[in-house]
């Protein structure tokens, strides 16, 4: 569990400042902005209690909020979609048996598994952010091309992250 | 009694996420830009030197176009001091100016330099981040331009940095007016492209064509009357029915914001003032 911890807080620390320092300043066409730092809450432990994950959810969501100035926008999309995180793993993984490591990545659910699982949160995450954002533009094309396009950009770069984090024993097995 | 205990305890989670959300909610809807904490923004200690220590590698990268900005600028300036001078000259030979001194508008402004440390132009509602705060006498509300044209306005203000609303932010309508003309109307961001802008609520009766400079009006205490802000590139025929509304070309590229003057209003007391006074008579 120490080691799950102290992976969890190094990936946390990198991603949110790999986030408020290069993410956060690509607009890739014009509309479509990477989200990596969701990595981290799709990583938490599927053991974690409920309270821990929408804590740790909110929290990183602020801290993104403070950077980027966008006052509760990351905190508000982060929360709600710690609360679907759950049921949508449900809908990929049928049994917790299935499952070999509690933190979910290909390596524990399976590389197609965890492909579905890391484009639907993404898809989940851009349409919560965007939505929100839309408040003071009401342009619904723009802003379903820009949920569209983030999701994609987002997941492939879930995925690349993901593969960068497999250790060479997990390759192994 | 039991059972409600228990039901709480059961029901912990979910409370939690309640809570949360209202917590982001009423974030989220502070409407008042104004009203943020410095510790909540990026203009807080230790968002602001992270970004200083980021700004201080990445600034190198946009030095060419920085340059060429410069150099541009700088040949506009040599130009207008050349016809200043002649027209110094012409006004001393007609022995009228002898008196006067030459800049008495400007006397009003102080300006401040100060560096961008954070900014986008991809959200709705556009911030950025300056190095200079509260101890180097930059306040709310002050003015920013860069060499091009506007920039934004001070919004919350650190000890060492501050954060200003970009130009590029739903919530800032700017006073202006077509060069040469006294027609008033508001200069709004529209969340299209990060380099146009529209002129709103421009009189029926305004004069203006294509490639006209727009100006700031200095209907305010923020800018001074003409700071170049854009050109007109083409009158929007069904925006408005009762006014006009043009698509301006924005001088300032806020992609490559660097460098940045902040303008000091040392009338603007007085002027609030004044403005109270009547108010309370």
């Amino acid at each position: 569990m120490a080691r799950i911890s102290i992976e969890l807080l190094i990936y946390t620390l990198v991603l949110v400042l790999a986030q408020v320092l290069v993410f956060n300043h690509i607009c890739l066409f014009g509309v479509a902005v990477p989200f990596v730092f969701i990595f981290v809450l799709l990583r938490l432990p599927v053991t974690l209690s409920r309270e821990w994950c929408f804590t740790i959810a909110f929290i990183i969501g602020l801290v993104i909020d403070i950077f980027s100035d966008t006052p509760g926008m990351n905190a508000l999309s982060c929360t709600l979609f710690m609360a679907l995180r759950r049921p949508v793993l449900r809908l990929y993984v049928m049994r917790d048996e299935e499952i070999t490591n509690p933190c979910p990545g290909s390596a524990s659910l399976g590389f197609f598994t965890y492909v579905k699982y890391a484009s639907t949160m993404s898809l989940i995450y851009c349409t919560f952010i965007f939505t929100i954002e839309a408040f003071t533009f009401l342009n619904p094309l723009q802003t379903a091309l820009r949920i569209v396009t983030s999701a994609l950009l987002t997941s492939v770069l879930l995925i690349g992250i993901d593969s960068l984090t497999i250790s060479r024993r997990e390759k192994r097995l | 009694m039991q059972s409600l205990i228990y039901f709480l305890v059961k029901a912990r989670p979910w409370i939690l996420l309640v809570i949360y959300i209202v917590a982001s909610l009423a974030l989220l809807f502070r409407n008042n830009p104004y009203q943020h904490s410095v510790w909540l923004t990026s203009a807080n200690a230790v968002s602001s030197s992270l970004y200083e220590t980021a700004n201080g590698v990445t600034s190198y990268f946009k030095l060419r176009e920085i340059n060429e900005d410069l150099n541009r600028r700088n040949a506009m300036l040599e130009l207008e001091v050349l016809s200043l001078k002649n027209r110094l000259r012409h006004y001393s030979d007609m022995e009228f100016a002898i008196n006067e001194p030459v800049d008495s508008s400007l006397s009003r402004y102080t300006f401040y330099l100060a560096h961008v440390i954070n900014n986008s132009i991809n959200r709705p509602d556009n911030y950025l981040t300056i190095d200079r705060g509260e101890l180097d006498g930059i306040k709310p509300e002050m003015g920013v331009v860069d060499c091009n044209g506007i920039v934004g306005i001070v919004n919350v203000v650190g000890p060492h940095s501050a954060r200003i609303i970009s130009f590029l932010n739903s919530n800032l309508r700017i006073s202006c007016k077509v060069k040469g003309y006294e027609q008033v109307g508001s200069l709004v961001w529209d969340g299209k492209k990060p380099d146009e802008a529209i002129l709103e609520e421009l009189p029926r009766h305004a004069v203006f064509n294509p490639g006209d400079t727009i100006v700031t009006s200095g209907y305010s205490t923020v800018f001074p009357e003409g700071v170049p802000v854009g050109v007109v590139l083409k009158n929007l025929e069904d925006y408005d029915e009762n006014f006009f509304a043009l698509r301006v070309k924005l001088f300032t590229d806020f992609s490559t914001l660097s460098t940045v003057r902040i303008i000091a209003d040392n009338m603007k007391e007085e002027l609030k003032r004044t403005e109270k006074d009547l108010q309370q008579k």
